[in-house]
């Protein structure tokens, strides 16, 4: 309840901050969805050349890009830890967070929310409804329920890996320049895996698990059976990984070193 | 009750050591080098509750990590604390509910939105109750005089302004220990002391337990009954400022201003037998230097008598020379041959 | 840094007799500008972590679109004019390049300029520009060289990449890389200068981004985007970045064409010298007329 109240007060706090620069929230959503728009291009360009990419059609693909963008933009909304070693190690905002009666992670995350990154699970849902009614997707009781719990697992998965990345930036002090790299390697999990050769597979699959946030999870809703048991993995993988993330960040919060003397 | 209690508090850091130019950055690659700082070491205080506590050193003395360490933010190498009943770094987040934390170079309020905004977030994390909280505000913007900046953004407040914002938020749960680093560095003078008499004040009235360091020794003149000096991570002085001021000081001087002529030979013969040193400022001025354990009122009534004064001061050693002698010499522990030295020089001067 | 400048000094103060004062100080700045490039590098290689998963995120990429690719090609036919082993050494030789050209300049000088210390630099006495090139230029050759270099030959021991093997298809791809890195500062110097006249020109660096990578022929080579498409980016710099350095280490270009690629590379070299120029001095009399 408290927690909840909190987010509450953070977001408001948020909106009322960017009232103040209005424009600049449309040019966050507009180059946010840009960013995406990279690999629909790419998808696109690609189809017309081939109509199958290791046995998986137009839409197909489309489908699951359009499922990576819906946890993906829950998750960039409310973990978005992308200046965290500038802001809070260099600069020490660390210290005051940790002199405050909520669980530091939690401030942290409340007080770089990002509601533009929104727009984008949005875009991603419309790509779905599009692609599925193409496919002649049929649309089920549980549908809605697995899209909350598999998008949730995925958000899990994402967490769990970025916090545990971040929470690196405890123990050296050097900035880490693995997160704006590793923003390049999820977007192979909207490819169907089985494309790349297995040792990229275990990789993308139980080492850094982009796979889980996109391509197992939408094969569910694509009645591919082949993926249909890692589908249903989705929620346990990442639990696993949230509870990795969230020990590894109170570890890290232990050592920390604090910034200057 | 104690509200701090400090025993063998030590923390060490570890620190990269960077080899020098190309060939060393490529060692360092694969082999790292580390020194081990120790920028605490084995500390022991207790602070009693309603007690204002100076803490003081030169850059780099460990006055920062301690506070860290106090407040919950750096984990110990090893020692035990306890404050306000807790040990910091273990339930931090019940800890910190019973305290306040002012860093006077960072910010804890929004920077875009208005300062009342920050207060009613603030109350939400702190759980302050709806009530608590309208009369606590109301109190500390009233003795504060903030109530025109209140619907300000914090970016459109000078620093002052912002000093006296900080200061409510660090308050607004009521803590019963108030952590304060350096806060009044870069404010004016009128801004400086509306703060130390509103933490006097606060003290006083709630028995608000404050520890605070600062580089300006004002603040410790005006607020604090104690100091603890740190020096290299270690305590080199702890206790009343008085006593720091009587095992310092080296003496005091008593200037004179004559209506006529006064030889030296004259005031020295007055006082034959005490040790005092005398030395002429011009025709009709002269000093005479006191040592701390002859009353000056003695003095005085050997001269008075006898001469046409117009004009007697008398000077204090003031705490910034008491402090600077003792980050001379790096040490609290042998006042006496310090004063001595002192001593020599000044009669070396008069000579 | 103040070390190597000291013995600089030194130095050129002994050989002023020879060159003369003017020399010497200009040879004094030419040696604080390949300082530039040596902090740089020395900066990047003190982040330990960095490195490492560098090295493994760099053979990563090349892997994952190395497969992508070879899934596209299916059977084996040829895709706008590639060959599927074509295909392979172009996504290998692109993000090779990549590792080259790529810096943030344009977020650089923007954080320079929004937080005021660009006044600074601009009264130090070299040019700002030039310096953030040669800082850029640290970075690059630090990323080909510790990332991109380990990254290939663990990649090349992995996947069947293939690269040639004759010097002379080396050596040209090294000086179009130089001419690669060269466009792509350019236009991240333009995007990070333009902070100056619109308030928030977070949008633009990353639009500038996006395009960058979408229409040098990063993403996909330009033969494969629609007709209508490609003509266009014929008469657009970002080409000369990836897709035409990248034909011509492949061996779809040949002969005379190596030439005319690298005319094509000066030519936008030159051209986008011009608003840099112009947006230096305008940038300049901005920050000296209106106090910034």
């Amino acid at each position: 309840m408290y927690y909840f109240g909190l987010i509450n007060e953070y977001l408001k706090n948020y909106i009322k901050s960017r009232l103040t620069y209005r424009a600049d929230f449309w040019v966050e959503v507009v180059s946010d969805l840009l960013f995406q728009a990279t690999n629909f291009i790419f998808i696109l360009v690609i189809f017309m050349h081939t109509d199958s990419l290791g046995g998986w059609n137009q839409n197909e693909v489309v489908f699951v890009y359009g499922f990576f963008m819906v946890p993906f933009g829950i998750f960039s909304c409310f973990v978005n830890l992308w200046g965290f070693s500038e802001r809070y190690i260099t600069k020490g905002e660390m210290d005051r967070v940790l002199t405050r009666p909520a669980h530091n992670l939690f401030q942290i995350l409340l007080e770089n929310i990002d509601p533009p990154s929104l727009f984008g699970s949005l875009i991603g849902l419309v790509i779905m409804g599009i692609s599925g009614a193409n496919l002649g997707l049929p649309f089920e009781w549980w549908t809605i329920p697995a899209l909350i719990v598999l998008s949730l697992s995925a958000v899990a998965i994402y967490t769990g890996i970025y916090t545990t990345l971040t929470s690196l930036s405890f123990y050296s002090d050097a900035p880490t320049g693995i997160l704006p790299l590793m923003y390049n390697i999820q977007t192979y999990g909207r490819y169907p895996v089985t494309i790349y050769n297995r040792a990229i597979q275990v990789l993308l699959t139980w080492v850094i698990p982009f796979a889980f946030v996109g391509v197992y999870p939408a094969a569910l809703f694509l009645q591919r059976d082949e993926m249909k048991g890692m589908a249903l993995l989705t929620p346990a993988v990442g639990a696993v990984f949230l509870a990795i993330g969230l020990l590894a960040w109170n570890y890290g919060v232990k050592r920390y070193k604090g910034a200057g003397s | 009750m104690n509200a701090i209690q400090v025993q063998d508090l030590r923390k060490t850091f570890k620190v990269q050591k960077n080899r020098e130019g190309l060939k060393g950055a490529f060692a360092d690659l694969f082999k790292r080098e580390f020194t081990e700082v120790t920028a605490v070491k084995d500390i022991s205080f207790t602070i009693p509750q309603g007690e204002i506590c100076g803490y003081i050193g030169e850059n780099g003395a460990g006055k920062s990590t301690t506070i860290k360490m106090l407040t919950g933010i750096l984990v110990p190498t090893s020692g035990s604390l306890s404050v306000g009943g807790y040990v910091p770094y273990l339930e931090r987040e019940k800890f910190v509910r019973n305290i306040g934390v002012v860093f006077g170079q960072r910010s804890q309020l929004w920077w875009d939105i208005g300062v009342i905004e920050s207060f009613q977030l603030l109350r939400k994390v702190y759980r302050v109750s709806e009530q608590d909280f309208k009369k606590r505000l109301d109190e500390l913007v009233e003795r504060l005089e903030l109530q025109e900046l209140l619907n300000r953004p914090v970016r459109k407040l000078s620093l002052g302004q912002r000093m006296r914002c900080e200061l409510v938020a660090a308050l607004l749960h009521n803590p019963s220990i108030l952590f304060l680093d350096e806060p009044t560095i870069g404010l004016d003078i009128v801004v400086k002391s509306e703060i130390r008499q509103f933490l006097k004040d606060m003290n006083r009235e709630h028995g608000t337990t404050i520890l605070l360091t600062t580089h300006d020794l004002q603040d410790i003149e005006a607020l604090c009954s104690r100091v603890i000096m740190l020096d290299d991570g270690r305590i080199i002085y702890d206790g009343g400022l008085e006593d720091l001021k009587q095992r310092w000081g080296t003496g005091r001087e008593v200037l004179f201003q004559f209506g006529n002529p006064t030889k030296l030979e004259q005031l020295e013969h007055w006082t034959t037998g005490m040790p005092v040193v005398w030395s002429a400022e011009n025709e009709l001025g002269a000093k005479v230097w006191i040592p701390l354990d002859l009353n000056v009122s003695d003095v005085l009534g050997r001269v008075v008598g006898q001469a046409d004064i117009t004009d007697i001061k008398i000077i204090e050693t003031n705490t910034d020379d008491i402090v600077r002698s003792i980050y001379q010499s790096g040490s609290a522990e042998k006042p006496d041959e310090m004063a001595a030295a002192l001593k020599d020089e000044r009669e070396a001067l008069h000579v | 840094m103040s070390d190597k400048l000291e013995t600089a000094v030194s130095s050129s103060a002994g050989g002023s007799s020879a060159g003369g004062p003017q020399e010497s100080s200009r040879r004094l700045l030419m040696g604080a500008y390949l300082d530039f490039i040596r902090i740089r590098f020395l900066t990047m290689l003190a982040y330990r972590v960095n490195y490492y998963s560098g090295i493994l995120i760099y053979s990563l990429n090349i892997g994952v679109n190395y497969f992508t690719w070879m899934a596209i090609y299916g059977k084996g036919e040829s895709l706008g004019g590639f060959s599927a082993t074509q295909m392979t050494s172009y996504v290998a030789v692109s993000w090779m390049a990549r590792a080259f050209y790529f810096n943030n300049l344009d977020r650089e000088i923007s954080t320079d300029i929004r937080d005021g210390s660009i006044a600074i630099q601009f009264i130090r006495p070299y040019n700002y520009v030039l310096v953030k090139m040669m800082q850029g230029l640290g970075e690059g050759i630090f990323r080909f060289m510790l990332f991109m270099i380990p990254g290939m030959a663990i990649a090349m021991l992995l996947f069947p990449v293939q690269l040639p093997t004759e010097l002379s298809a080396w050596v040209g791809f090294l000086v179009m890389l130089f001419f690669s890195f060269l466009i792509n500062s350019q236009i991240n110097v333009i995007t990070g200068l333009s902070a100056f006249f619109v308030e928030n020109n977070e949008g633009m660096m990353r639009m500038k981004r996006v395009v960058v990578d979408l229409f040098s022929g990063l993403v996909v080579p330009i033969s494969l985007f629609p007709g209508w498409l490609s003509s266009i980016l014929n008469f657009l710099p970002f080409q000369a970045i990836t897709y035409l350095p990248g034909s011509v280490f492949t061996g779809r270009v040949q002969g005379v064409g190596i030439w005319n690629v690298l005319g094509v590379q000066v030519f936008w070299f030159l051209v986008l010298l011009i608003p840099i120029i112009w947006l230096n001095h305008a940038a300049r009399q901005r920050l000296f007329v209106q106090g910034g």
